[in-house]
């Protein structure tokens, strides 16, 4: 077969990681598959640097349904947006929404006090840092403000008690938030709720995050997302909701609404249907090595649409709701409420197929130590290794993982220790994937099968189990 | 156990006092003095969120000239103690608590019982939210409430009382709900098929 040479993603310079000597992409051997190569069916995104215009008009015709008549000019009003949308496709489609959401909103209610709020998960030298990558000062005439879960709350009480948002981002008159609608880590929410999530979450305190993920179950959680959004406190300054559209395939539109109950529903359909099939092609890769290679949490980095997060427990349906776990640990807490008596030396079990995971470049600060125990893995660079020595939330990482000074020497010793020359790159891309021949060949192969089980089998019973249709 | 090997140092000619560092710190190992930030060596688990949220970055991690151990031996503790308390609590013994240090259950109850009386003090013994502290909060005020200490929560929004969990759903909530599958997880963890 014959392929298209690797695509270059471009990744914003950061103090939260090392800049890397070379990327994966330039590696001898890897090829470019396009997502509608696999699924034909997938309407075509916009990709990196492509389609601003279009966003600005997607976004423009989506808010002209949008009832703001309760925004005075004398009111205040928070644009509340966080990191993530940032770093999808280079980010410039998700600052032209949120300008544009700025502007149109000042045109339709008089309002000219909008202030963003740029939640962000490192904490504020990280919004810091978008905030200057991005020019948003001078887009927002300087009213731009990072927060992080840290700042000061605000009490929210909901139908099962007081949880706690961020102060600074509830301290207006009116709330608006601008996200997306990339799926992200759904190993925890299940795609229960897509767009209440990154809403209710972005803007809590860290301990409603703890709370979430602590002192619930792996479905049950979900709920605290729904209990944040409906609370009064909520619901009376909640003006409406602005989403960029994504797929696979990259950026389809914008969508907005003052409902997310009914949106969110709308929008299950499609993310279930498409990504699910890229989540379930994944989960067929019978082996391979990983390549981390963008500027994020090595979770968060994504390939072709997919987060590493996802791909790292793609041996669970993360959709299917009859299922109690979509990841080891809440297998595991399952098996011993069973009364098996589980050693938890391993806080994650990888997907069977990662075989090795080469880390190029990858933001510290979320806890991935598990990873170590599971899979071999190399880190690259010098910089890369004292920086990963020195990540708390990752104390024990570099005492199992093997320091590389280059990223073909770590791929020639990762390739001889898992046994595969099938490579796999989470490099932020959207609308392609960068991987070796041999497992671009493997997935064509085996992309047929999986768009029909989908949409034959998987993908009814997933909208059922959601009473979304079927019921 | 948590080794330790770098720590927390300030630039007094930077800082501001604004005490930004002092509120974030898990073990509370930073305090304003003099409206300067000074860090207690011992106390310091290097966890960086000062790091990270100091506006003035007057912060730099900095290597340790010796290793710092942090950990409870819960063998010294009896272990029937032990299965109480994460009963009463809702932990099975053996579970991961905090996915950074990977401390288990039983270690932070060993803790609550040797006299840990805070979420710092917890902290401190266990290095258990020296990492991302973030995710482990919540099963930290829910062991220390489980084992009767009564939570004060300090003045300056350095942390909030929520220990809510899936236990404290009400089943009239849990029906109301069922997409949320809460009656099945609770029941899940209870010993039935999760």
């Amino acid at each position: 077969m014959n392929f298209s040479p690797a695509v270059t993603q471009t990744v914003m310079r950061s103090v939260h990681c090392p800049e890397p000597g070379m990327r994966a992409v330039d590696l001898a051997d890897i090829v470019s598959i396009k997502i509608n190569e696999l699924f034909p069916e997938m309407h075509q995104g916009y990709l990196q640097n492509e389609g601003i215009d279009f966003i600005r008009k997607a976004t423009e015709a989506a808010l002209s349904g949008v009832d703001m008549h309760k925004i005075r000019p004398d009111h205040t009003v928070n644009l509340l947006c966080s990191e993530h949308g940032f770093y999808l496709l280079g980010g410039l489609h998700y600052r032209e929404m949120l300008v544009t959401i700025r502007n149109v909103v000042e045109q339709k209610t008089g309002c000219k006090n909008i202030r963003l709020r740029l939640a962000a998960g490192m904490g504020s030298r990280e919004a810091d840092e978008i905030i200057d990558h991005f020019n948003l000062k001078k887009y927002f005439n300087g009213r731009v403000r990072g927060i992080s879960a840290f700042d000061k709350g605000i009490p929210i009480d909901t139908e099962i008690g007081t949880l706690f948002g961020l102060a600074a981002a509830y301290n207006a008159d009116w709330i608006i938030h601008a996200g997306h609608d990339e799926p992200r880590d759904l190993y925890f929410y299940r795609m229960i709720d897509r767009l209440l999530k990154a809403f209710a979450m972005s803007y809590a305190r860290f301990e409603t995050r703890s709370v979430y993920h602590g002192n619930f179950g792996n479905r049950s959680g979900a709920f605290l997302q729904r209990a944040i959004f409906d609370a009064p406190m909520v619901h009376e300054k909640f003006a409406f909701g602005c989403f960029l559209r994504m797929t696979p395939a990259g950026i389809t539109g914008v969508d907005a609404s003052a409902d997310l109950h009914n949106l969110g529903k709308k929008i299950t359909i499609d993310l279930l249907k498409d990504y699910g099939k890229m989540l379930r092609l994944f989960a067929e890769v019978e082996e391979c090595i990983v390549v981390l290679d963008g500027g994020r949490y090595g979770y968060y980095i994504h390939a072709g649409g997919i987060v590493f997060g996802c791909f790292e427990n793609a041996q669970y349906d993360a959709f299917d709701l009859s299922q109690p776990a979509a990841i080891a640990y809440y297998d595991m807490l399952g098996k011993m409420a069973q009364g098996e008596q589980e050693e938890m030396d391993h806080i994650m079990v990888v997907n069977p197929a990662v075989k090795g995971v080469v880390f190029n470049q990858a933001w510290p600060g979320i806890p991935m130590a598990g990873l170590t125990l599971d899979v071999p893995t190399f880190v690259v660079g010098s910089k890369q290794v004292e920086m990963i020595k020195m990540d708390a939330a990752n104390p024990s990482f570099m005492d199992l993982s093997e320091g590389v000074e280059t990223l073909e020497a770590a791929m020639t010793m990762a390739k001889e220790e898992a046994g595969t020359d099938k490579v796999l790159i989470f490099d932020g891309s959207f609308g392609h994937i960068n991987l070796s021949a041999s497992l671009a060949e493997e997935l064509i192969k085996k992309a047929p099968a999986v768009s029909s089980n989908v949409e034959k089998k998987l993908l009814p019973m997933w909208l059922k189990q959601r009473g979304i249709v079927g019921e | 156990m948590r080794v330790v090997n770098y720590m927390a140092k300030i630039d007094e000619t930077v800082c501001n006092g604004c005490k930004r560092c002092e509120t974030v710190c898990p073990p509370a190992a930073i305090k304003v003095v003099d409206q300067v930030a000074r860090v207690d060596e011992e106390k310091c688990l290097a966890c960086t969120k000062c790091w990270h949220l100091c506006p003035e970055h007057a912060v730099t991690m900095i290597p340790r000239p010796d290793e710092l151990y942090v950990g409870v031996d819960f063998d010294e503790v009896d272990p029937a103690a032990i299965d109480s308390l994460c009963k009463k609590a809702h932990f099975f013994p053996e579970q991961f608590v905090c996915a950074c240090t990977l401390t288990l259950a039983k270690e932070m109850a060993a803790a609550i019982i040797l006299g840990a009386k805070s979420p710092e003090e917890v902290t401190a013994m266990t290095g258990a939210r020296s990492g991302c502290a973030i995710y482990c909060m919540g099963p930290i005020l829910r062991m220390l409430k489980a084992h009767g200490v009564v939570i004060q929560e300090p003045a300056n929004h350095r942390w909030y009382d929520l220990s809510l969990s899936l236990w404290d759903v009400s089943d009239e909530v849990a029906i109301k709900y069922p997409g949320y599958f809460l009656k099945e997880d609770k029941k899940g963890f209870n010993g039935g098929s999760l």
